[in-house]
């Protein structure tokens, strides 16, 4: 059998081992690499077998060059959390799970998957979820629904109280997204009418009580700002630092907002209606999901904004939901209508890292928390929670 | 009279007068010896008489008679005696009377072979004589014959003479049966018959002795028995036969022409002229007057005189002056030979001479293939070069250069069968259209027979054959509601104004306005609004259909007005403006097939007093106060102001079963069971501008994209095909249909595809409700 000369080298540093060339088998597979590499770790420092993956291979005078990286092992699913309708967005934060649901209402969860409350005061569809800030007993939390009001409510967790704080009224279509601003006090919500409004987040006190209905939905807020310019429904909005407003719409374009004066700063134009956008601070990419079966990476600050940096091809439906991993440059999950969630590395864009292939109906949303939990609820009324663990390791490198 | 020429004739006259005097002269002697012979002459009367009748016969006779000669003669005198001979004189003048025209021509040759003939001849008649007397009296008169012709021509020449023997004449000799005589001869003296004593007993002897009783006859005129001879048996025996009696007589003489080219100087008839050829004629006087009198009127016109100028056909008159041209641009000149270079020299360069190697190689190689078609040769000086041995070669091969060098550039039209293919833009090149699958809407337990798009897009709603309208979420197939109508639901029309939240619904002979609640709640209540704040008008019309208000569980499910028609309605369509509503029922021949109802007023007016055909659908045009109305084989537009019949559009289809009308309202498409689409131009004609048969089964439903130009059809195949028709402003410019995509994924559920179909408002996206119960989103 003939052999060949490798070297072998990684960036990360808890796994150098020697640049010396191996004379290694030519037939060997990527475990037998990783088998070398673990026998050399071991020989050099007695460090504990891990499981790596080989990455990179290069020719450079006769010797192989192998880079070799930690392999990320496979999310481990958790939990599975049953709705009574179908979950059109969820959002964990390190504690709770809050997801909005067809039932027309919004839930909160602990990460173990006990229901804790059930956020009920819509007259329709809960669309999207968001928390806006803890202090700590109390939450305040935003739900936006096809009656086209956002309602901010104040919930104590340890009491286990809910409060409707503020309804605020102003669109003229279904809200179907809210973001919430790095400042925790504003949020911005998109609406089918085409617009963008900026809300207050702030929960004031209670006003002198007026003999009105408040008490069930709430004072009512009106908006900050208003920003029109979609020509479609706007599908999703999120917040890319204090400043900044990014929209996507179904009229293919994202959009780029200036929050202060609320002037449009970038269009970027697509071909295809836009589902869902997520933005990374890590990469400062965009990724967008279409009602084709890609997912594209955007260069948000690019000026020919219709550039499309990568896309990621593996599903077979809408890409109803995206989100990139808020611990890692490379790493996005996504959710479509082929009932699959993708976990995504952008340094392999052929084909996804895993196929979460647990929903057996349409994905609606994802999330992915800061722990290292990816949630995804759809159709089926279910939600799935999955421990990825390297991102914690990663995280920490 | 044989015609001769004058002056032969005239010989021959002369010839014959002599003669006569002849004769004359010779008379005397003849009648000397009559007197003696006239008893003897007897057997000649027969042959006398014979002579008389025909001349030419007898020239035989005479030429036989020539043959014998002198000596002959003299010996048979002695022997007969001298009775005989007178007789023989006789009969040698009148033989020779006779035959002297022929002798005189031949008596010139026959000398010379006389001797031998006349020797023999007479061993002959010596014999003969022998036998009997009557014999040897003819052999003698023959002989006698020769004598006289011998001696001289026209010495005894008589030519009637034997008349003279018996001057009886031409009588029957019977008359002197009794008598003993038999006539007269010239001198009066009576010729007195032969003895005849014969009975019948010598007869018969006679007959059995005598060998030449056969050719013994008797002469009537004298009563005695003669023996013909051998020439005048022969001649008997050829004139039986039919043959001419003159054996040297040739029939077949070459005629001499009696009109000849040379002048006489007699003409042939000397007939004088007649009298009507000195005297003008008559008839031809009147003739010439009336031609006269036609000139003169000027009924007859002279002869129009012949054109001088000659006509040729001019072979180049038609031809334009451009082909002449091209001619001349075609030319190709003739083949220029090679000027001749170093090789041809007697001296060439060294280095144009070739080596041994290169000289083999050359003798190998193919003629046509030889760089050079010679060998270069060196010689020393000009006198040494031999003569060219080529040349003759050479210039049959310049002669076939110039024959076959082309005279003319070959235009060849070289069309390429892909190029006649009017040119289609690639279906990748007219994106977007919708090519996938994406959402699947279920929830009916039925065919979905219609299905309708909210203005904002947001929602559709769909009718089904489960008494159940359900609306439905399009972005995500979610069933937001569902009401209950009573029966099977055959259309739904989202209302086009969108601050209008009404949809009209068809089911039965009913149609209720539902508001579904869904989008802008200010709109649904502003709608709800409308609906409450009719006031009934003071005079109540009377209506063919009736509105009410739903009330109760119908209220709180959305029901907000119900519409009972007199017959079932099948389909309901909305005015853009979201006003009107028309509804189809159709009946074949009624009156009342379409209606329009105002529903802000409440009211119902039936546009048609009479509705030709079955009506399949109707359509209100976009932008225009034009109305649509299909029956099985028309569209028929409508203008509703000036309320006439503006056109009517041939489909040529059998049954029309959907149409819709472009946005830009000048196109309309039409979806009939014969599985064609039909596109009109309204502009361009009432007929088809094309007709698409796409599908494999019939067509259910046709729609237009209200923005992208798309327009989709669905069929019973189950198949939605979706093309591109792309619709210009320039007036000349035609549609540009081309069919991008076929989308499946309805299941054929009792024979029934595909439903419905319907675009999206503002996406390229196409809906198809089934009857399998789904609804499909492709995108």
């Amino acid at each position: 059998m003939s052999q060949v000369q490798a070297r072998f080298f990684t960036e990360n540093k808890k796994y150098l081992i020697d640049d010396v060339p191996f004379s290694i088998p030519a037939a060997s597979e990527v475990t037998d690499l990783s088998a070398v590499i673990n026998k050399l770790l071991e020989a050099k420092n007695g460090h504990e077998s891990v499981q790596l993956c080989v990455v990179c291979v290069c020719l450079q005078e006769d010797v192989v060059e192998i880079e070799y990286v930690e392999k990320f092992t496979a999310p481990q699913p958790e939990e599975c959390i049953m709705h009574d309708d179908w979950i059109s967005s969820v959002e964990a934060d390190s504690e709770w799970i809050l997801t909005g649901s067809y039932d027309k209402t919004a839930r909160i969860w602990s990460m173990e998957g006990k229901a804790v409350m059930t956020v009920a005061g819509h007259t329709d569809v809960v669309k999207d979820v968001a928390w806006v800030k803890r202090d700590g007993l109390s939450s305040l939390l935003l739900s936006a629904s096809l009656d086209q009001t956002i309602m901010l409510w104040e919930w104590n967790s340890e009491r286990n109280k809910v409060k409707a704080r503020h309804c605020c009224r102003g669109h003229a279509g279904s809200v179907d997204t809210v973001a919430v601003d790095p400042t925790r006090t504003k949020f911005c919500s998109g609406s089918w009418d085409k617009m963008l409004k900026i809300w207050s987040a702030e929960s004031n006190e209670m006003m002198p009580r007026k003999k009105q209905k408040t008490e069930q939905m709430g004072l009512t807020r009106t908006p900050l700002m208003t920003f029109s310019g979609h020509n479609e429904a706007v599908s999703s909005v999120l917040w890319m630092d204090a400043e900044e407003l990014c929209s996507a719409s179904w009229d293919h374009t994202i959009r780029l907002w200036d929050a202060e004066t609320g002037g449009q700063k970038n269009a970027i134009t697509g071909s295809k209606v836009f589902n869902c956008i997520s933005y990374s601070p890590l990469c400062r990419r965009l990724a967008s999901g279409t009602t084709d079966r890609h997912v594209r990476l955007w260069d948000p600050r690019s000026k020919d904004g219709s550039l499309v940096l990568l896309s990621l091809t593996s599903h077979n439906g809408w890409v109803t939901a995206v989100r990139w991993s808020p611990s890692h440059e490379h790493q996005l999950v996504s959710g479509s209508l082929d009932n699959v969630v993708k976990l995504w590395d952008t340094r392999s864009c052929k084909a996804p890292l895993y196929d979460l292939a647990a929903h057996e109906d349409k994905v609606m949303c994802v999330d992915w928390t800061e722990n290292g939990l990816i949630l995804s609820g759809g159709a089926d009324n279910k939600l799935y929670t999955y421990r990825y663990s390297a991102c914690v390791s990663d995280a920490g490198a | 009279m044989r015609p001769t020429h004058s002056g032969t004739m005239s010989k021959l006259k002369n010839k014959k007068r002599n003669l006569e005097e002849n004769e004359d002269e010779q008379l005397p002697i003849f009648d000397k010896d009559g007197g003696k012979d006239a008893h003897l002459d007897d057997g000649d009367e027969d042959q006398g008489d014979l002579s008389d009748g025909e001349e030419s016969v007898f020239s035989g006779l005479e030429e036989s008679g020539s043959e014998s000669d002198d000596e002959e003669e003299e010996e048979e005198d002695e022997e007969d005696g001298s009775e005989e001979k007178s007789s023989d004189i006789e009969e040698n003048q009148t033989a020779d009377g006779d035959g002297d025209d022929q002798l005189s021509a031949k008596e010139v040759i026959k000398p010379q072979t006389d001797g031998q003939n006349s020797k023999e001849e007479k061993k002959k008649k010596k014999a003969a004589g022998k036998e009997g007397g009557e014999e040897s009296v003819a052999s003698v008169r023959d002989s006698g014959l020769q004598i006289s012709s011998q001696v001289d021509e026209y010495e005894h020449d008589t030519s009637d003479e034997e008349d003279i023997r018996n001057t009886v004449g031409n009588i029957p000799m019977e008359w002197y049966k009794d008598y003993p005589h038999i006539g007269y001869d010239l001198e009066g003296k009576k010729i007195f018959k032969p003895i005849r004593n014969k009975d019948e007993l010598d007869e018969f002897l006679d007959k059995m002795e005598n060998p030449d009783y056969w050719r013994t006859v008797q002469d009537k005129m004298t009563g005695a028995d003669i023996r013909l001879s051998d020439e005048q048996v022969d001649l008997v025996h050829r004139l039986q036969q039919g043959k001419f009696g003159d054996v040297n007589f040739n029939e077949y003489e070459p005629a001499i022409d009696f009109f000849s080219n040379e002048v006489m100087i007699h003409p042939v008839t000397n007939r004088p002229q007649d009298k009507r050829s000195f005297i003008p004629s008559l008839i031809e006087k009147e003739k010439v007057g009336k031609l006269v009198h036609a000139i003169k009127m000027g009924w007859i016109k002279p002869r129009r005189p012949k054109e001088t100028t000659p006509q040729y056909y001019d072979l180049w008159a038609k031809e334009d002056p451009n082909s002449i041209l091209g001619r001349h641009k075609m030319h190709v000149p003739a083949p220029k030979m090679k000027l001749p270079g170093h090789e041809e020299s007697y001296n060439p360069p060294p280095e144009y001479l070739l080596s041994e190697e290169e000289r083999l190689a050359w003798e190998q190689q193919d003629p046509e293939y030889r760089k050079l078609s010679f060998l270069p040769q060196k010689f020393a000086c000009l006198r040494a070069v031999p003569a060219y041995s080529r040349f003759i070669h050479e210039q049959f091969e310049r002669c076939l250069d110039l024959y076959l060098c082309p005279r003319q550039r070959k235009m060849r039209v070289n069309v390429n069968p892909e190029d006649l293919i009017p040119k289609l833009p690639k279906p990748k090149d007219l994106q977007p259209f919708p090519t996938t699958q994406s959402l699947v809407y279920r929830g009916h337990s039925s065919l979905v027979r219609s299905i309708s798009i909210s203005p904002s897009g947001q929602w559709l709603v769909s009718g089904s054959d489960d008494c159940t309208v359900r609306f439905w979420e399009v972005s995500t197939a979610r069933c937001l509601k569902t009401v209950e109508v009573g029966g099977a639901v055959k259309g739904v029309a989202w209302n086009p104004n969108p601050s209008i939240c009404l949809v009209a619904v068809s089911y039965d002979d009913t149609v209720v306005l539902l508001n579904p609640g869904l989008g802008d709640r200010l709109v649904c209540t502003a709608t709800d609004q409308l609906i409450s704040s009719y006031e009934e008008p003071e005079e109540v019309m009377d209506q063919s259909v009736q509105w009410a208000v739903a009330e109760g569980e119908g209220h709180e499910q959305g029901h907000r007005l119900i519409l009972k028609h007199p017959k079932a309605v099948r389909q309901v369509t909305w005015h853009g403006k979201g006003d009107y509503l028309a509804c189809v029922m159709p009946d074949n021949g009624s009156s009342l097939q379409v209606v329009i109802h105002q529903v802000s007023k409440r009211r119902t007016q039936n546009p048609f007093r009479k509705n030709k055909g079955l009506v399949q659908c109707v359509s209100f045009h976009p932008i225009r106060p034009y109305f649509f109305v299909a029956t099985q084989r028309y569209v028929r537009v409508y203008n509703l102001i000036k309320q006439e019949l503006t056109k009517k559009l041939m489909a040529n289809c059998k049954w029309i079963s959907s149409m819709a009308i472009h946005p830009g309202g000048d196109n309309v498409i039409c979806g009939s069971y014969d599985c064609r689409l039909a596109w009109f131009d309204l502009d361009l004609s009432t007929k088809p501008y094309k007709v698409l048969r796409h599908h494999k089964k019939a067509l259910r439903s046709v729609a237009y994209h209200r923005h992208y130009p798309l327009f989709a059809s669905g069929s019973d195949d189950g198949s939605v095909i979706v093309c591109h028709g792309m619709v210009y402003n320039d007036l000349l410019q035609n549609p540009l249909i081309v069919p991008v995509k076929v989308l499946k994924g309805h299941t054929i559920t009792h024979d029934l595809g595909v439903l419905d179909v319907t675009f999206h408002p503002t996406q390229p996206w196409v809906f198809s409700s089934g009857a399998d119960g789904t609804v499909r989103l492709f995108t």
